[in-house]
């Protein structure tokens, strides 16, 4: 009893002290999280059906970003504008790669079984799949190693909050984050793409009968998923580097984060997203890092027993 | 007019056709870098390599010329009026006939079996390479094992486990724990033989399937998929880091070979894989027969009936629960004894060999062969696992073992666009794939486009 | 309440989300009655029948099932094959087989469901094992007589007809053994030859086996000809309770339910209504 008690006197003390360099970083990572959580959400809530292959989608961003950022930094070290450029461009590099990867994968691994109505575990099954070509083929061409990517920017402490400092790396993927994140709010919340998003989610059949092309929406949701998806992986390999099998941790993280929000939820992945990064962060008070990983699928567990609707519920209808 | 042409069925056909050979070209090339990204794409214009011996020649030309050849073939089916359908259906057909030997009359059928057996029990002494011994125990005959489990698990009871890779982790690392191989004492100071692993082994795979199914099982098909994989990787994360008990990444390099002491009679197994390939021989075929009585009974009835409709099940009297659980036991205790057959035969465990790839290998061997088929099952396992060891000891086209994972999700993707049933498709599955195709059943069903 | 009530439903209401699918319904069976539940489409019948069997679980109210006189169950709450073991069975609107098994097995696996586990038996085949396989195939065959089924035993049960659906489910809840079947909408989708068969078979459980019968039916004729007492259902709540004769001259009824003031002829929705309803069972 006592020693238990010591351990979170102990733990919580960690906490306590390193509350802000923690939040820090949780909410950085978080950000990631929640883009990719994104993807999840918005496939989940028109099929019904979790992309496994959506990882593969992340990484293929990380890639194309990568390549990107080597062609156009080289060994310099831009500044200034250069580097807002280069960031704007990277986002863009990367998620347009993922928004075409996931189009493929779409057209490849799930419209064949969807004109055959194959049941639920054949989506699966092809998700898992294409998963493991995606990235397998990505290692056998790109090596498998990982690599640091070629910075746009200098990533020093820009300011400190509450004594924890804050580098620009965090602050610009906060920054992307931030604007990617509303800007599909508002896309999905109040555009006539976005409504037919919305139908499709809340009831295919009837959304089809009022002549909303089910296809073409389902391209739609893939695209803008993959899109920030893409874009996530160009972030997470500023500051982890790339490597082929990057994308399994941080997306089944984000996979995490959407359950955690309430699939199906937009509003919900971002905001499970953020508070999975948190989260995550701050169990390193408390364990070894090499566990940080089983709080995370210890917690995904958890969710999915107790609480399978999550924070705010299902449903993509409602989120906007 | 480039519009046009574009929108096509021909652009579409060249279009498909250069995706297919550069994918096969990149698929076959040799490894690239971060450095050299094309390397695979850009050498199979310049290089030549030997094509199994036939011929040699630049790479691109063979994979361009099948890739006319299949686009071809589809034109010309399309032509002969015979439809696309049954072009596609042409590798079914061939598979058909491949099954008639099991599915036709009990004489014929037996006979097969027979045959099959003498085979079986004659393989090492016609397989007399040391290589293809040692692949026939670890890479074949293990695998078969486990795919059988798995089958039961994901073929009968429909339930995707991902984590199945640490049923067969606990029980190789039990296996090292009552043998007194692991960091960790062995229970009460007692080292056993690992033939008295076996029972021991397989209790605890079965209590950890148990315990981590009644929580779960309870979950949606694609929720239980990731919470197994989620248990996957915890086992993996607790073997790699918990040094003092399982010995951390190092694993360990003591498990006991086999001995046999009984009265006069003593037997110590060495390396020389023979006698476990008989070992593993018998147990496959003991699993071949309780499983596919299973199958026949009751229990194998519930499992379709849960299956094709919980709820239907559940209000005659069926407790979708039990039976999941059941399965999932089932299941964890033929990957507890494939991980007790492995470590008494390799003397060596790794928390390596225990990734979720390797869950995914045995799914492939499953869907491959045909889920719920018991007989597909061992032919798939069989075929893919010796073509795969095949090419990682021949190593054609700079085939890297890594690559085999490339191979095996390109096998999940094809065949459940092209042949969901697998390549010897189970009677109830094939009836339940087309039922839920044809609108009928209430099989979980995802969501229809609007078919133009 | 009464010891011969084999259903004793007491102010339930049910809801989902917004939407009250059964407000404060309070209704009885009697023990080896023919009890038929009318309403028009939406009215909350197949909600009732989901309450009863377990499927749904009623926020407000209680539900209790005794098959035999003293020996109760308390139904909300209860796991739908703890139900069906207590002696509850059903059929579903949208005929809902498994598709994938023939027609015995659909009715085996009814009668052999609650015997225990058996996985071990199973794998080894002993002689327990046979002896029980050999008991349920005789009472399968007995059901598939008894329902006229025997003739498609090996049918895949996809392939059958309407009325045969129909009349395999009703076998498949017999075989559990049942005090009471609740059918809902038997007769959809069926012809009128089928429905005369249906009715009479229907009859025939009751009669032979002393199975009390809950029917959900849009069909009047075979209502009116089969119930010895009604409730009437609208908007999830009990507008009407009697024997058919009381029934045809509730006013209350004839408007809300048949929509028409005049009684007999327009007692018959029009096929359509009946036909390609909701599936959820
Ligand atoms: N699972 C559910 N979720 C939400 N609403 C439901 C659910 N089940 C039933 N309802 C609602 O409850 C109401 C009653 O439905 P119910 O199926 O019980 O009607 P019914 O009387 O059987 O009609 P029908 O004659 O068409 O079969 C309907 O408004 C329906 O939408
Ligand atoms: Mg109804």
């Amino acid at each position: 009893m006592a020693s238990i008690f010591g351990f979170f006197v102990t733990h919580f003390g960690i906490l306590r002290k390193e509350f802000w360099p923690l939040l820090v970083g949780g909410l950085s990572n978080g950000f990631i999280y929640a883009m990719v959580a994104i993807g999840y959400t918005m496939v989940y809530g028109v099929l019904r059906l979790i992309n496994f292959a959506h990882s593969e989608i992340f990484m293929s961003g990380g890639f194309a970003s990568f390549f990107l950022m080597r062609a156009l930094i080289g060994s310099s070290a831009p500044g200034g504008v250069a580097s807002v450029l280069l960031v704007i461009g990277g986002v863009l590099g990367g998620g347009l790669a993922g928004a075409f990867m996931a189009m493929v994968l779409e057209r490849v691994a799930y419209r064949p079984l969807r004109r055959r109505h194959a049941p639920a575990l054949a989506y699966l099954i092809s998700a898992i799949g294409a998963s493991y070509f995606m990235f397998n083929l990505a290692g056998k061409e790109f090596g498998r190693y990982n690599t640091s990517m070629a910075q746009p920017f200098v990533n020093h402490t820009i300011f400190t909050l509450f004594g924890a400092p804050v580098q620009m790396l965090s602050m610009i993927i906060a920054l992307v984050g931030t604007v990617m994140l509303i800007t599909l709010d508002r896309v999905v919340g109040s555009t006539k793409l976005g409504r037919s998003v919305r139908a499709v989610a809340q009831d295919a059949e009837t959304a089809s009968l009022m002549g909303v092309n089910i296809d073409r929406t389902i391209v739609i949701v893939f695209v803008l998923g993959g899109f920030m998806g893409g874009a996530a992986g160009f972030l997470y390999g500023l500051g982890f580097g790339i490597n082929y099998t990057m994308g399994f941790t941080p997306a089944l993280k984000a996979f995490t984060a959407a359950v955690l929000g309430g699939i199906g939820n937009l509003r919900g992945a971002a905001i499970g997203g953020l508070l999975l990064g948190v989260v995550e962060s701050f169990s390193i008070a408390f364990v070894n890092g090499a566990y940080l990983d089983v709080v995370v699928f210890g917690l995904l567990i958890a969710v999915l027993l107790f609480r399978p609707t999550g924070i705010l519920g299902e449903r993509l209808g409602r989120s906007a | 007019m480039i519009k046009q042409w574009l929108g096509s069925p021909l652009a579409r056909r060249v279009g498909t056709t250069t995706a297919l050979a550069v994918l096969l070209m990149v698929m076959t090339g040799p490894s690239g870098s971060t450095s050299q990204p094309t390397a695979g794409f850009v050498q199979s214009f310049s290089e030549r390599s030997s094509f199994f011996g036939l011929f040699v020649t630049q790479r691109w030309l063979v994979w361009a010329a099948l890739a006319l050849i299949v686009s071809a073939l589809i034109r010309v089916a399309k032509w002969l009026k015979s439809d696309y359908a049954e072009m596609v259906a042409i590798p079914g057909r061939l598979a058909r006939s491949a099954q008639a030997p099991f599915q036709t009359k009990k004489p014929v059928r037996f006979g097969t079996y027979g045959v099959l057996m003498i085979v079986a029990i004659l393989l090492p002494v016609f397989v007399t390479d040391g290589f293809w011994q040692q692949s026939l125990v670890e890479q074949v005959a293990i695998f078969v094992l486990l795919a059988l489990g798995l089958n039961v698990v994901v073929g009968f009871a429909g339930l995707l486990d991902l984590g199945f890779v640490a049923f067969y982790a606990i029980g190789a690392y039990a296996t090292a724990w009552v043998t007194g191989a692991l960091p960790a004492a062995a229970p009460f100071g007692v080292h056993l033989d690992p033939f008295w692993a076996i029972p021991i082994a397989i209790a605890i795979a079965m209590a950890s399937g148990v315990l981590l199914g009644i929580p779960t099982l309870r979950l949606r098909g694609d929720y239980l998929a990731i919470v197994t994989l989620g248990f996957g990787e915890i086992v993996t994360i607790f073997l790699n880091n918990e040094y003092g008990i399982t010995g951390g990444s190092t694993g360990s390099h003591q498990v006991p070979h086999f001995t046999f002491h009984v009265g006069p009679i003593k037997y110590a197994w060495g390396l020389g894989p023979v006698p476990y390939y008989y070992l593993t021989l018998g147990f496959v075929v003991l699993f071949l027969i309780i499983f596919s009585r299973l199958e026949h009974s009751r229990v194998g009835r519930s499992w379709t009936a849960i299956r094709e409709d919980e709820v239907a099940a559940e209000s005659i009297g069926i407790n979708p629960l039990k039976y999941k659980v059941m399965a999932f036991a089932i299941g964890a205790a033929s990957a507890g004894f494939a991980g007790v057959m492995t470590a008494a035969q390799t003397n060596f465990l790794s928390p390596q060999t225990f990734l979720l790839s390797f869950s995914i290998n045995i799914l492939v061997l499953v869907i491959f062969g045909g889920m719920g088929s018991i007989i597909g099952v061992v032919c798939g396992a069989l075929l893919v696992q010796v073509v795969s060891t095949w090419m990682d000891h021949y190593t054609p086209f700079g085939f890297q073992s890594q690559d085999l994972y490339m191979y095996l999700g390109a096998i999940l993707v094809a065949m459940m666009i092209f042949r969901p049933a697998g390549l010897i498709p189970a009677r109830r599955r094939k009836r339940e794939i087309a039922m839920s195709e044809a609108g009928e059943g209430h099989m979980d069903e995802m969501l229809t486009g609007d078919t133009p | 309440m009464s010891d011969d009530y084999i259903f004793d439903v007491k102010n339930v209401t049910l809801r989902f989300g917004g939407v009250v699918s059964l407000n404060d319904v309070s209704l009885h069976q009697n023990r080896g009655e023919i009890l038929a539940v009318i309403g028009p489409n939406g009215a909350g019948k197949t909600s009732l029948f989901n309450s009863l069997t377990g499927v749904y679980r009623p926020q407000v109210g209680t539900i209790t099932f005794s098959g035999e006189p003293g020996h109760s169950v308390s139904v909300i709450g209860r796991k739908p094959h703890l139900l069906n073991g207590a002696g509850i069975a059903r059929t579903f609107q949208a005929s809902r087989m498994f598709s994938a098994l023939t027609t015995y097995e659909n009715v085996k696996i009814g009668a052999e469901s609650h015997k225990g586990l058996g996985a071990v038996g199973a794998m080894l085949g002993g002689p327990a094992t046979r002896r029980g396989e050999k008991l349920s195939d005789s009472r399968t065959w007995e059901l598939l007589d008894f329902v006229g089924l025997r003739a498609e035993a090996n049918t895949l049960s996809a392939s059958l007809s309407y009325g045969a659906r129909r009349r395999l489910e009703i076998a498949r809840g017999l075989a559990t053994n049942p005090k009471v079947l609740l059918l809902d909408e038997p007769a959809a989708g069926t012809n009128p030859a089928e429905k005369l068969e249906l009715t009479s078979l229907i009859r025939k459980v009751r009669d032979r086996m002393g199975v009390s019968i809950l029917l959900i039916e849009h069909d009047m004729k075979m209502v009116m000809s089969l119930a010895e007492r009604l409730y009437v259902l609208n908007f999830g709540g009990v507008i009407a309770e009697g024997t058919p004769e009381e029934i045809r001259a509730n006013d209350a009824v004839v408007v809300a339910y048949l929509g028409s003031s005049d009684t007999g002829e327009a007692a018959q929705p029009s096929p359509s209504e009946t036909e390609d309803t909701d599936a959820q069972g």
